[in-house]
């Protein structure tokens, strides 16, 4: 299996989309936004159709109008801050209603379906590079902008007192984001993305560790997670988005019940 | 130090205004509380002064080069956010660009909490979480403190302490403190002025006129305050 090119390529990416998205996705579900998330995912299928229609990288379409649809969502806060999740309705409705006409139209030169689903057979070389390059840009502006965003995420006036440039930050911000998402359409696909982006998370904050360690742990899970989704789904002849959506639900839900357990004979232990 | 003029504001933007046309001095040294009924516009006064939101109308000037924040308990949304005492402090101190590590462990030393540095801030009680967040305010080596409720919640042992604490602050090293406060009885033991807002108009008076009008007030009515 390993010998096979396609399944080098589709394990280099993933190892990137198993760092990447819980980088993101750590900022994403502590500020109580993995719909966003949810939302980006699929606005990205407009990306990749305009990407496709126009005869370029859809990885990189799927990027820029990923991004081009975060920068939007910053900037409807201040116009609907009573009904931020209308914002939400706003750009998928943009987005699924670019990607649907597109697609309807029948001037794509390509399947979008494997976009969709996630695919292992379709990650070229060209989109290697690309994960490549978008990803070492994001890790790099994670690392530059690591406290800023924990403050942000953890106490925003905090950091308006202190200085940070919440406005700023927060559109680099949704570009990181579109940057995570992008990088995983390819394996992971659409429908299930934010899976990538908030189950490894969610994981990992049953521990109760601090900052620093539930990161950690929530790339170990999201490593965990797609190679386990990526290998078997592999075998299985399956999507590995939707198989590496289950592992993650499994992964989850075994570290809920150890943890239940270990409670139990907690208890047990002290009476 | 602070200096308000003629300052409007309503959330939108037109009347009726939450502030209506407040004037206020702060010097230098000052302790000011901050007092009032619910909705009276106390927290809205410091978010003004924070700049984080702008007057309606009007001026709000701040001389203030490092200023210290301590929000209002009920306000912090992230109680189970993962992350221990050292990390919140260590990335506060990375925010305002001290390089010397030393000032977190000087900061907690201040407020009595050294031995928490590993715990996680959702798993400390009320009173402990606040001396955190003063710790976190004093890193910078403010010149003016500001605090919003500060101790809600806390117990009336450690409420003790800390007023007296940022009683000392205030005395001993010059920090100005505007604080938003519910307590009256520490509102007239610590702070040198006191500025109630009612009806979006302030009233700055000494605390000693305070005590003496507001019990006479809460001897005709009881639920002022």
């Amino acid at each position: 299996m390993l010998n096979y090119g396609f399944m080098q390529n589709a394990i280099f990416v993933s190892m990137f989309i198993a760092i990447l998205c819980p980088c993101i996705g750590i900022f994403l579900v502590l500020r109580r936004y993995s719909m966003i998330g949810d939302t980006l995912s699929h606005a990205s299928l407009a990306g990749i159709t305009i990407g496709l229609m126009a005869n370029q990288n859809p990885i990189l379409g799927a990027f820029i109008f990923t991004s081009i649809c975060g920068a939007l969502i910053e900037f409807l806060r201040s116009y609907f801050k009573k009904y931020t999740d209308l914002i939400l309705t706003i750009v998928l409705s943009l987005s699924v209603g670019i990607a649907i006409t597109i697609i309807s139209s029948g001037k794509l030169r390509a399947n979008a379906d494997s976009f969709m689903f996630g695919s292992i057979l379709t990650v070229t070389r060209l989109d290697v590079v690309l994960v490549l390059i978008l990803s070492a840009i994001s890790v790099l502006t994670l690392i530059l902008l690591y406290h800023q965003m924990i403050y942000i995420a953890y106490d925003e006036d905090a950091a308006k007192v202190a200085g940070v440039k919440v406005g700023l930050i927060n559109y680099v911000f949704f570009v990181l984001v579109a940057s995570a998402i992008s990088v995983s359409i390819r394996i992971v696909g659409v429908l299930v993305l934010s899976s990538m982006i908030a189950l490894p998370v969610a994981t990992a904050l049953q521990l109760g560790k601090g900052f620093k360690l539930t990161l950690i742990f929530s790339i170990v899970f999201s490593v965990i997670d797609i190679m386990l989704g990526l290998f078997v789904s592999y075998y299985l002849n399956v999507a590995p988005g939707g198989f590496t959506a289950l592992v993650s639900v499994a992964v989850l839900v075994l570290v809920l019940i150890a943890k239940r357990l270990q409670s139990s004979i907690s208890a047990a232990r002290s009476k | 130090m602070i200096k308000a003029e003629k300052v409007f504001f309503s959330y939108t933007g037109s009347p009726p205004y939450v502030l209506d046309g407040i004037n206020l001095k702060i010097r230098t040294g000052d302790y000011m509380s901050v007092v009032g009924e619910n909705g009276s516009g106390k927290s809205t006064l410091l978010r003004l002064i924070l700049r984080f939101i702008k007057p309606t109308s009007g001026s709000i000037l701040s001389q203030a080069k490092r200023v210290g924040y301590v929000p209002q308990k009920n306000d912090f949304s992230n109680a189970n956010f993962p992350i221990t005492v050292y990390e919140a402090l260590n990335s506060y101190r990375k925010l305002l660009k001290i390089k010397n590590r030393g000032v977190i462990t000087e900061s907690l030393e201040r407020v009595g909490m050294t031995n928490f540095t590993g715990v996680l801030m959702g798993a400390l009680s009320a009173g402990q979480n606040q001396r955190i967040l003063i710790a976190r305010a004093l890193m910078g080596d403010p010149d003016l403190l500001i605090l919003d409720e500060p101790l809600n919640g806390v117990d009336t042992n450690s409420q003790k302490e800390i007023y007296d604490f940022l009683k000392k602050i205030n005395r001993e090293n010059g920090i100005t403190i505007v604080s938003v406060e519910h307590n009256l009885d520490a509102v007239i033991s610590n702070s040198t002025l006191i500025y109630h807002l009612m009806g979006g108009q302030g009233h700055l008076c000494t605390p000693r006129r305070y005590a003496d009008e507001f019990l006479k007030y809460r001897g005709k009515d009881d639920t002022h305050a």
